[in-house]
């Protein structure tokens, strides 16, 4: 109910305007969103790429953070969509960002304004690698992202 | 037994058996009238049944029964305000709505869960809605009113005009050509007349609807980014409907916009934005659904 109102005020919002870099995919239910961003400087490590944000909400949102990470379509697709090298982001779409965590979540943060600090998460980047014991992660994780105490020790990346 | 026939109201109520469950707490009813939760349960069915007097008649019945002041009554206060919303009374359903809030802002401290305030506050906000169509659909039809007396009064005129020449044209101060020519001209320039007052009324009328329907950002919640109706104001001094930055601050335990730990108690409320909100909300009653 609380969620269902404020996500359909949110896409009128989005689909009147939308800041440069950052496009809807699939908004046809208020449960799960995909949104499609792009790196607009010229930054090499993500240049001429498009990147698939899948955010998955709760019906306690916006007091609740969603769930927002990477999806990928393969590299033989239509629109392939890999999922971006970053020191916080794991090889199977887990974002590590204060922001999306209970601990780091306000509730007057937005789809919007969650893409908005991805894209300057990847522009401000210069590394060109996983997150340390990423492989680990990937093939052990069983939790949700939100649930996961990420250690926000680096702040500079 | 009185209790036995409530327990059959409620499995009737729960099949969607309203009718049915309407004549078991009747029947409770006439064997013990005063036990308010056969009221309240009553009014709930009326409500499924858009019985609006029913309803009334049941939740004043329990308010008395609880004490209009006891924390108990808000439920049935909010019964209440939906029936006299449904027979269109806005403005009494405004006030019940309005005293019930800041009644179940006292028990929050108490009860947090049990609390109507939500439910309150949501109907307050269509109570002002309602009252806000109403007075637009009377300056509606006064609008219309007014548009036919003075068509009327061009008619009249046209009227009176062509008789005069009649006049002229029995008395044979004018030829029968002249006669038609002269009508002919009356009736033409009244007929411009009219179109321009259509015109005018027209624009004056349409203008409503051509200014479009924005809520200024100020009077939105950040939180639920609907217009507030009770605005309260955080140590960090970002205002937001009471209702659901409570939600976030009993949660999350600090300001959302800096993170500081703050409580409940921190909040106060924000009159000027209050009265801001409530000016807006007279002349846009629409902007309870935007």
């Amino acid at each position: 109910m609380f969620a269902s109102k404020r996500l359909s005020k949110e896409l009128l919002k989005m689909q009147d305007h939308l800041p440069p870099g950052i496009t809807i995919v699939k908004s046809d239910n208020l449960e799960e969103w995909q949104m499609d961003i792009k790196v607009l400087d010229s930054n090499p490590l993500y240049q001429n790429q498009t990147y698939r944000l899948k955010f998955t909400f709760s019906n306690k949102y916006p007091i609740e953070p969603p769930e927002v990470q990477f999806i990928e379509c393969p590299s033989t697709s239509d629109h392939p969509r890999p999922i971006p090298i970053h020191p916080h982001i794991y090889s199977n779409g887990i974002i590590c960002l204060d922001l999306l965590s209970s601990a780091g979540w306000s509730p007057v943060q937005t789809v919007e304004s969650v893409c908005m600090s991805i894209q300057s998460m990847l522009t401000a980047n210069s590394r060109d690698e996983r997150p340390p014991g990423d492989s680990d992660f990937v093939s052990y994780n069983r939790r949700r992202p939100r649930d996961i105490n990420f250690f926000y020790d680096d702040d500079n990346v | 037994m009185s209790f036995e026939l409530k327990q059959k109201g409620n499995a009737l109520f729960k099949e969607g058996d309203y009718n049915g469950a309407e004549e078991m707490y009747s029947q409770a009813i006439q064997k013990n009238s005063t036990e308010p939760t056969f009221f309240t349960n009553r009014a709930l069915t009326r409500i499924r049944l858009e019985n609006w007097t029913g309803t009334e008649h049941d939740a004043r019945a329990a308010i008395a029964l609880y004490g209009a002041h006891s924390t108990a009554s808000l439920k049935s206060a909010w019964y209440l305000a939906q029936a006299l919303l449904g027979q269109q009374r806005p403005q009494e359903a405004h006030e019940v709505a309005v005293t019930a809030y800041r009644l179940s802002l006292k028990a929050k401290e108490i009860k947090p869960k049990d609390s109507q305030t939500e439910n309150l506050s949501r109907v307050v906000l269509r109570a002002k809605q309602a009252v806000w169509a109403a007075k637009e659909t009377a300056r509606v039809r006064e609008l219309d009113e007014t548009l036919a007396s003075v068509e009327g009064l061009i008619e009249r005129e046209v009227e009176r005009g062509v008789e005069e020449l009649r006049g002229q044209l029995e008395r044979g101060e004018i030829g029968a050509v002249g006669f038609g020519e002269e009508q002919k001209e009356i009736r033409g320039e009244w007929e411009e007349k009219g179109r321009r007052v259509r015109e005018v009324f027209g624009i004056a009328g349409e203008k409503k609807g051509l200014v479009e329907r924005v809520v200024p950002d100020y009077l939105i919640d950040g939180i639920t980014f609907e217009i507030m109706h009770d605005p309260v104001i955080t140590p960090s001094g970002t205002s937001f409907d009471r209702v659901s930055i409570t939600k976030y601050v009993e949660q999350a335990k600090v300001d959302p916009i800096t993170r500081e730990a703050m409580t409940v108690a921190d909040l106060r409320p924000n009159y000027a934005l209050k009265a801001a909100c409530e000016e807006f909300l007279e002349r846009n009653g629409w902007a309870v659904d935007w």
